[in-house]
């Protein structure tokens, strides 16, 4: 699966994290801005991976802004940011949620 | 938590004096016209009291006039919330590409919600979010060998003239490559899209030449958001220490620019402080070329104004002399099209 467009989705607010998608081309880049990057970079990565890989996305540039968030936000917060980026908002994937 | 964000109508004058006076407070005193007519969005935070504790703007791509006050809240709370609020409200209109002006000493809170710094001067900092950012822009201008002479220019041509052909070719005569910004900015008379068709078409010829799209990066540095500088004079320091900045330590630094050519500003003071500047931030890394502007003859040197002055005075032959055959065929195509938006006021820039 391609990105055609750019999407957001989160807030920068505590215990949440923004996630921003858009076109990729060399693989999954990551741009990730945490205070606790050092500790939990690797696992926010290898979440927000994992739901890229569920909807066959192989080439994003990704940014996330991380405000603390736990894991189960990480994943939810992607999943929007995916749904919108394909553009299939009102097509949930059940297999991935 | 009990806050809530609000839209601000700054045309409601009691709304207006609240988000005023809660600015002023903050430190931010100018509310100049230019600032706050650009404005399409303003938020406010209130507190359970009904108490604005929090407010933000939305001006095109830039978010400005963004202040908080922290009392009774964790310290940056109220300031994420805003900024979220904001970068959620660009991202349902499409925009996913964010810039920020503001005082240095804001840096860092900006820095912690995503935004990268691009430029600074003593007086006002420029940070940008999201995507595409300036990596992607630059990634996307075609590289040329950093052992070759590369030059570089930036334009608006408003219109493309033969003044400014003068001075790509001069270029393009002393230099491998010359890459040609044309500034992006559509309040000009000439949409920034004919204005990089003009300037291509105008230099098709000289086969050394890269026309590029200014982008988010050359843009009018008049424009830069000033509204937190009450000085006038530190304004066009800022603006144009900025300008200068950004143009070097990513323009011309991922290029490989080493000269940056000018023409003489014998006309308007505001060009020449900025030319000036440039001369002032650029070298050693960038050496700065001022060529003197082509004449007509008779001390009457080609300007893109003179060439709007003669379109508005309806004076078509005046113009033919002082523009390429294509810049000239365009003009005579789009007359009419051109004097109605003379018409509607909206010329600017040269």
């Amino acid at each position: 699966m391609e990105i055609k467009k750019t999407a957001l989705a989160g807030t920068l607010e505590s215990s949440d994290v923004q996630v921003m998608l858009s076109q990729g081309t060399n693989g999954i880049q990551f741009d990730l801005d945490s205070d606790v990057a050092k500790q939990y970079g690797t696992a926010i990565k290898a979440t927000v991976t994992s739901v890229l890989n569920a909807y066959g996305i192989d080439n994003a540039d990704v940014k996330i802004v991380d405000k603390g968030a736990l894991d189960m936000v990480i994943k939810a917060r992607t999943i929007a940011a995916v749904q919108r980026a394909l553009d299939i908002v009102d097509e949930p994937n059940w297999e991935v949620l | 938590m009990s806050e809530q964000i609000q839209d601000i109508h700054l045309r409601n004058r009691m709304q207006r004096k609240q988000w005023q006076d809660f600015l002023v407070d903050r430190g931010i005193e100018v509310f100049a016209d230019q600032e706050i007519d650009v404005i399409d969005d303003t938020i406010g935070l209130f507190d359970e009291n009904g108490q604005l504790v929090g407010t933000g703007s939305i001006a095109g791509d830039v978010i400005k006039y963004i202040a908080v006050c922290n009392q009774g809240a964790e310290a940056g709370s109220r300031f994420n919330t805003v900024v979220s609020e904001l970068v959620s409200r660009l991202a349902q209109q499409g925009v996913f590409h964010i810039m920020v002006f503001t005082k240095p000493q804001y840096t860092t809170s900006f820095e912690h919600v995503g935004f990268t710094k691009l430029a600074d001067s003593d007086q006002g900092v420029l940070l940008e979010k999201g995507d595409p950012n300036i990596q992607k822009y630059l990634a996307a201008i075609p590289k040329k060998d950093p052992d070759e002479k590369i030059a570089g220019i930036v334009m608006n041509a408003n219109p493309f003239t033969l003044g400014h052909r003068y001075l790509v070719e001069t270029a393009a005569k002393e230099n491998d490559w010359v890459y040609v910004f044309v500034v992006n900015q559509d309040a000009s008379l000439f949409k920034t899209e004919e204005r990089v068709a003009l300037v291509q078409a105008g230099t098709k010829d000289l086969e050394n030449v890269i026309v590029v799209n200014g982008g988010s990066y050359m843009v009018s540095y008049a424009t830069f958001p000033a509204y937190f500088i009450s000085s006038p004079d530190a304004v066009v320091d800022y603006q144009t220490t900025l300008d200068a900045r950004l143009f070097k330590y990513w323009i011309a630094e991922d290029l490989h620019i080493q000269t940056r050519y000018l023409g003489s500003e014998p006309y308007s003071h505001t060009t020449d402080l900025y030319n000036q500047a440039l001369q002032r931030e650029l070298p050693p890394e960038v050496a700065v070329k001022i060529i003197p502007r082509k004449e007509l003859g008779s001390g009457d040197a080609i300007s893109a104004t003179s060439v709007r002055q003669a379109l508005s005075d309806g004076d078509i032959n005046k113009i033919e002399n002082r523009v390429p055959i294509t810049t000239y065929q365009f003009i005579v195509s789009h007359q009419e099209e051109l004097e109605a938006r003379i018409q509607k006021g909206n010329e600017n820039g040269d």
